[in-house]
């Protein structure tokens, strides 16, 4: 067994955790979510750099929060969602307890979020070198060259949500998109509707996305829809200052009022 | 059945006798990405050869994401009707999968059997299939394991099979002659042989005939939760899947002038069962996914005698969750 | 001859609108095209999907008998997208029909024999087209009892009709209100309709019973039919599972494999049992 499996064991066997969220080996080279209710089955469970998958949005599901005490496996991106999750009051109700490994390869288990925000403060991580390299092509075109380039991108989605689906700060019970009185957003997928349903979930996500950048791995064609919300994060850490996921007990930055605030409309 | 010969070297001269009928041709095109996708395309030279499966089924070609039922306008007197039918053009889909093919004769009885859609039949009767066998495939692939192959006819119009310098063609049907037809002096005779040996290999993951007995009592199996779990609700694995056929009507415009639309819809949103009154029958994702499997395995059989899925795997290789319906439907069948 | 297109709608004339209840409307609806009028037939049971061009389309049962000719009626309560805006239209306005659609209660098997009917609130719309139709050839039938209830004195629909049912001798009608849904000149039963139901049950003998309702109702109100002597395959419900396309592709609808636009609305309890409960 591994030390991660044995210390999964462990939290089960003195009844820290019932449940267990973590990753398991698929087909096709994946890692995929495991979800685990006894210590005899901590086998399964596996931390490869294959373990992208943000977990921390189980905890929203209802079959989930049935368990009481569940343990979570989290890389920096759960982490970080988890702690902009705690500053939006949304996992109070839970009580977890946070394992993650570290670059030394040390299982680390964290039984409050005080210790999870100091773990992702001192581990905080920068955005992928891809990332980067995307955002730097789309800040150097001209806005119609950029619109041209989300125009296309937006012809191909779905409306499938899975970005939506897998997003852990897309929590609402009920979504803008299924709002038909008025209806904000077109049900068909077309271009404009399409663009006009991604504008949406980016300004409902400014400032509170954790750039875990599932929602562009996981989109079945391909649209790499996560550079919205991160250029926006990367414009409101210039102009308010804050990092999202950073802290527990920040709020977010268009929900926050501070009287040194450069608007004059709140005054 | 009539079997043909194309050198390999003559397909892209095959294919821009396609291009020149005038018709639509469909085909896989590679994304930056790296994935592929059924697109219109003009030259061979867009095509992609060298991969394992599409993204997304060729299934739009006649159940597109979005359909114009028909167009409306308010005039002085009442209110126009149009249908759109008039305005389907002749489609060719190159280069699609043995297993998409079959989806075809699945969706055909689906739609056409009991209340024909008019929408569908027009659509499907302008729609030329040209499938390509499968010479490699991946874990998600279990085509072998409902009833078909990597060079399985069924459904299709024509099947390429690649073996070497030579390209073995099967005409399954009119419409497949008729394809040929147009660059008839690049296709010699040819007779018929195992095409065995060129096709992938792959594993069945269990047998048809014991799930299709045991899924008659899963309903209530206990695995469901368990196997569910995992799953978001989105809508991924429908639009994804060949054989999945739901879908929403929708009005867009003014109460003056619009359109009612048809678009994909999914067994896997949380509102897709919700009634008008707050009450879902559906209550939460076990039984959603369950309906989704249960569809595939039991619901179509019991109704058109059909197993509805075909095994293409993109609904495992799209999930964002990876759920894997064979491993699923092994789990409450157990 | 080529199919017919099943996602063309009729257009239909707003002939009449009556006030039910809070948010309830009945419209009464003719035909703007003569031939539709001519070539349309219906029975009881069916349903059909009003549209407003440009809004969508909502399903609902047809309320009208098909012993009354030349026209459709159907109430509803103005909920949705929809819904809300057919409440908004206006007296001659044309909105869209499609249908009818389902199947049909098997009426001429009830020839003679007592006929019971258990519903409440906006689910008697369904089961008024069954009544008239009863009505209309009275003689063919048994005792005829209806058990119909509502949350309260104001949700109440077709209020002239219950008035003229109660006061004919061949109807037993047994009107309630849910406990704090009474009013103080209310001399009607208080109580849920499953309640009423179980202290006044009718008689098994020679009988069936049409329960329509919410799920609730239904999911409460057959059994205990059952257990007061009615068989199973006597007792018909009619299910109103979200739908979309009426003719059985749009999946919405489904109860396990069983399509509730075209295998159904109406089920007999008998069948209902061997479905799953996704109603
Ligand atoms: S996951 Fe991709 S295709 Fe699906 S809704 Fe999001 S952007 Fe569109
Ligand atoms: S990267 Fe995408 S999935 Fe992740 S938090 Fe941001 S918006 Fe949500
Ligand atoms: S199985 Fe996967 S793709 Fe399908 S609804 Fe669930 S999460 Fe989405
Ligand atoms: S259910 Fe999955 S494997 Fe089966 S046909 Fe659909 S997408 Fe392919
Ligand atoms: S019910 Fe679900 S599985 Fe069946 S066709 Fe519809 S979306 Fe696909």
């Amino acid at each position: 067994m591994t030390p991660l499996q044995n210390k999964v064991a462990e939290l089960f066997e003195n009844g820290t955790i019932s449940l267990m969220i973590g990753y398991k080996n698929a087909i096709n080279k994946l890692a995929v979510p495991c979800f685990i209710d006894h210590a005899t089955q901590v086998e399964q469970l596996i931390y490869t750099p294959e373990c992208k998958g943000n977990l921390s949005v189980y905890l929203h599901k209802a079959e989930i929060k049935q368990a009481k005490k569940i343990g979570i496996l989290a890389n920096i991106a759960t982490l970080r969602s988890l702690v902009q999750l705690t500053s939006e009051n949304q996992l109070s109700d839970i009580e977890k307890t946070v394992i993650t490994i570290n670059a030394q390869n040390e299982v680390l288990v964290f039984d409050n979020m005080e210790k999870v925000e100091e773990y992702v403060q001192a581990n905080f991580p920068e955005y992928t070198e891809e990332d980067k390299k995307l955002l730097e092509q789309l800040n150097s075109m001209t806005r119609a060259e950029r619109w041209q380039y989300w125009s296309e991108q937006f012809a191909a989605c779905v409306k499938c949500y899975a970005c939506r689906a897998v997003c852990p700060m897309c929590y609402c019970s009920s979504c803008t998109v299924e709002c038909n009185q008025p209806q904000w957003i077109k049900v068909s997928s077309e271009t404009t509707g399409n663009l006009e349903w991604h504008t949406m979930r980016a300004m409902h996500l400014a400032g509170r996305c954790i750039n875990c950048g599932e929602c562009g791995r996981i989109c079945p064609v391909g649209i790499p829809v996560h550079l919205l919300t991160a250029q926006m994060n990367l414009d409101i850490e210039k102009e308010f200052g804050s990092k999202t996921g950073f802290s527990c007990n920040s709020g977010y930055a268009l929900n926050t009022f501070k009287p040194e605030d450069k608007e004059q409309f709140i005054k | 059945m009539e079997i043909k010969n194309i050198k390999l070297s003559q397909l892209p001269a095959f294919f821009d006798q396609l291009i020149k009928s005038g018709k639509v041709v469909i085909a896989p095109v590679m994304k930056k990405s790296g994935k592929v996708f059924f697109e219109r395309v003009q030259s061979y030279s867009q095509v992609a050869t060298d991969y394992i499966q599409t993204g997304f089924s060729a299934k739009s070609v006649v159940f597109p994401k979005v359909e114009v039922l028909f167009s409306f306008n308010k005039t002085d007197d009442g209110i126009d009707i149009k249908d759109s039918i008039t305005d389907i053009p002749e489609t060719i889909v190159w280069g699609l999968r043995p297993c998409d093919g079959s989806a075809f004769n699945y969706m055909t009885e689906f739609f056409l059997k009991e209340n024909p859609d008019v929408y569908y039949a027009a659509r499907k009767a302008k729609t030329t299939l040209i499938a390509i066998s499968c010479a490699k495939a991946d874990d998600a692939c279990f085509c072998t394991s409902v009833g078909l192959t990597p060079g399985s006819t069924e459904g299709s119009d024509l099947l390429l099979t690649t073996m070497g310098e030579d390209v073995y063609v099967e005409v399954i049907t009119e419409k497949g002659k008729a394809a040929i037809d147009l660059s008839a002096s690049l296709f010699s005779v040819n007779e018929e042989r195992s095409k065995e040996k060129y096709l992938a290999k792959i594993d069945t993951k269990f047998s048809l005939t014991e799930i299709k007995e045991r899924i008659k009592t899963a309903y209530d199996s206990a695995e469901w939760k368990n196997e569910s779990m995992g799953c978001f609700g989105c809508g991924a694995c429908a639009f994804s899947c060949p054989t999945c056929t739901c879908f929403d009507i929708q009005d867009e415009g003014t109460q003056n002038k619009g359109q009612r639309l048809r678009c994909w819809d999914a067994c896997g949103f949380g509102q897709f069962t919700k009634h008008a009154s707050g009450h879902n029958p559906k209550t939460n994702q076990t039984q959603r996914r369950r309906q989704r499997l249960m569809h595939k395995f039991q619901y179509s059989v019991e109704n058109l005698g059909i197993v509805s899925c075909v095994g293409c795997g993109r609904c495992i290789r799209v999930c964002p969750a990876h759920l894997n319906i064979f491993e699923n439907i092994l789990s409450v069948t157990q | 001859m080529e199919p017919k297109n099943q996602y063309i709608p009729y257009k239909m004339r707003i002939a009449s609108i009556t006030e039910e209840a809070p948010l309830v409307q009945t419209y009464r609806l003719e035909f703007v095209d003569e031939k539709d009028a001519e070539q349309f037939t219906f029975r009881a049971g069916q349903f059909a999907e009003y549209g407003v061009f440009g809004e969508g389309e909502s399903t609902f049962c047809i309320a009208s008998s098909p012993t009354r000719e030349g026209y459709l009626e159907c109430t509803f309560r103005s909920t949705g997208r929809v819904t809300k805006a057919l409440a908004n239209c206006e007296l001659n306005d044309i909105i869209g029909l499609r249908g009818p659609f389902g199947n049909t209660f098997p009426i001429e098997e009830w020839y003679g024999k007592n006929i019971v009917f258990v519903t409440g609130g906006i689910a008697l719309p369904p089961l008024r087209c069954v009544i008239w139709n009863l009505l209309d050839q009275r003689e063919k039938f048994g005792d005829i009892t209806i058990y119909y209830g509502a949350r309260s004195v104001n949700d109440l629909v077709y209020k002239e009709e219950l008035e003229e049912w109660s006061s004919r001798s061949d109807v037993k009608l047994y009107v309630t209100v849910d406990p704090g849904g009474e009013t103080p000149e209310w001399k009607g039963l208080v109580g849920f309709v499953p309640t009423v139901l179980e202290q006044n049950p009718p008689k098994s003998d020679n009988a069936v019973a049409i329960v329509a309702g919410p799920p609730i109702l239904i999911k409460m109100g057959m059994p205990i039919l059952s257990k007061n002597g009615f068989d199973n395959a006597n007792i018909y419900t009619t299910l109103e599972n979200r739908m979309k396309c009426g003719v059985g592709k749009c999946g919405h609808c489904t109860v396990g494999k069983t399509y509730v636009c075209k295998d159904g609305p109406v089920f007999t309890y008998e069948e209902v049992l061997k479905m799953p409960a996704e109603y």
